[in-house]
């Protein structure tokens, strides 16, 4: 019995341990799965078309990309109380010229889908 | 007393672990290409290998006999040098797509600001790069003039990246042994927070090379330095998990040393064997994705890595710590076999 309960309390132990100790020698850390799956479209908010290279920035962060053909984007990012996102226009008058966006994602999140619409400068 | 009943527990922890066998964390050997010619690599990479890259759908194809993936199922991709793949984020894209983690290990010489940002937006979640010295030692044991300073930038831009779990790994060697101060201060002005230290194994290129393996007092050196560094707590260093190491145990690492190859780590191999860590002697694969389903060979394999009562030959036969050690780490057992390449806990005793 006394055993039993010993092997519980270990067995307790070991479903934690992998998730927060264990570490192949010669591998990485593991990775602690802190994240924020952001996707989504950016389109011009008068016609509603899709706007290819947009930048996409995690502000504060080293961390960008821009939009496809399609006007889409898709990172992950790390989960924080709240994630500045910049949407620029940094290709200058290819493909027309847009204001620049900000949004903060709040921190409860783990996935969100966003549709931007930016502005056209004339 | 306290001793005795702490080991006694571990023992009993690590039973059930084995009797559980887990697949936590899954190698994925995605290309044996690499861009250094290092003189200690165990796996003789260099620019031209002989084998191709595994394609990603080979390796997606078994990712998917996994049934059921643990929930922090940790793939880890190595090499050569993972970074030489062009498809590296679509590799980490996919993984992330099936819920799994992914990580990389790199020499970091092609890790720049777009190369650091377009991993982060794969998901990236650990990483670690190899610092093998000060510029001239690392230069020296890299075999290229612009790796230790190709390298630096690479620590700097992950760690100063929060999503990422991050650490250094440094090979200690003859050359770098009396470096390491100096090391943990560099590492430390980089806001690096976690390093891990190792030995050289005797195996691939770096077995003929007498300059790359410690002598037994500079092995204890390497320990004792690890401990006051541990007390000290300006970094998060550790001995790496290669060995056992007796009455330091304790003091170079957060656990007692435990190898847990074929027990929670599993690979798939360039050429889709299907075994442990990468560094076990190729012998021992347990299968092959080519003909085998992944997961079936997962938990129906691997009897040798999870019973290590084989290891109890040579000079584990008669240890008086072999309940702790279990032979040392798996990948000390090469060739025919019959004798542990390296034990650690020896050593030290020697020294």
């Amino acid at each position: 019995m006394k055993f039993n309960w010993t092997k519980k309390l270990l067995g307790g132990l070991c479903l934690s341990s992998v998730a927060f100790v264990f570490q192949a020698c010669y591998g990485t850390p593991q990775d602690f799965g802190e994240e924020l799956f952001v996707q989504g479209k950016v389109t011009d908010k008068t016609t509603g078309l899709p706007i290819k290279g947009i930048k996409v920035s995690v502000v504060d962060r080293m961390q960008y990309l821009y939009t496809n053909e399609e006007g889409d984007f898709a990172f992950y990012t790390m989960r924080a109380d709240s994630t500045v996102v910049r949407f620029e226009d940094v290709d200058s008058i290819e493909n027309g010229s847009y204001a620049s966006k900000e949004i903060v994602l709040p921190g409860s999140l783990h996935v969100v889908d966003l549709t931007i619409d930016l502005d056209e400068l004339k | 007393m306290k001793r005795r009943i702490e080991q006694f527990l571990f023992r009993q922890f690590r039973a059930i672990e084995t009797q559980r066998h887990e697949l936590n964390y899954l190698f994925w050997e995605c290309t044996t290409r690499c861009n250094l010619n290092c003189l200690h690599c165990g796996s003789d990479c260099a620019k031209d290998s002989a084998h191709q890259d595994m394609p990603l759908d080979d390796f997606l194809r078994a990712l998917d006999t996994i049934k059921h993936p643990s929930t922090n199922l940790m793939v880890v991709l190595t090499g050569g040098e993972p970074l030489l793949r062009k498809d590296i984020e679509q590799c980490g894209r996919e993984i992330k797509k099936r819920g799994m983690r992914w990580g990389m290990v790199s020499n970091g010489y092609l890790y720049d600001e777009q190369k650091h940002s377009a991993l982060l937006n794969a998901g990236l979640g650990a990483l670690t790069i190899s610092l093998d010295g000060l510029e001239a030692s690392h230069n020296w044991l890299r075999r290229n003039p612009k790796s230790f300073a190709r390298a630096d930038v690479a620590i700097g831009l992950a760690a100063n990246a929060p999503r990422l779990n991050f650490d250094v790994v440094t090979c200690v060697n003859r050359r770098n042994i009396d470096e390491l101060t100096a090391i943990k201060n560099h590492l430390i002005a980089k806001h690096v927070k976690a390093w891990r230290l190792f030995t050289i194994i005797p195996i691939g290129r770096a077995k003929n090379n007498p300059e790359l393996f410690l002598t037994d007092s500079q092995f204890q050196q390497l320990m004792d330095f690890i401990a006051e560094t541990r007390k000290q707590g300006d970094i998060d260093v550790k001995f790496s998990c290669e060995g056992y190491v007796g009455d330091y145990e304790k003091r170079v690492r957060d656990t007692p040393f435990f190898c847990r190859a074929g027990i929670n780590i599993g690979s798939v191999l360039i050429d889709g064997s299907i075994s442990a860590c990468p560094n076990v002697d190729r012998s021992f694969a347990q299968g092959n994705i080519y003909h085998d389903n992944l997961d079936n060979v997962w938990h129906t394999q691997f009897q040798l890595f999870r019973d290590r009562s084989w290891t109890k030959r040579g000079k584990c036969a008669n240890c008086k710590e072999y309940k702790q050690c279990q032979g040392n780490g798996f990948h000390y057992w090469h060739g025919d076999k019959q004798q542990v390449l390296v034990c650690h806990n020896e050593r030290l005793k020697i020294s």
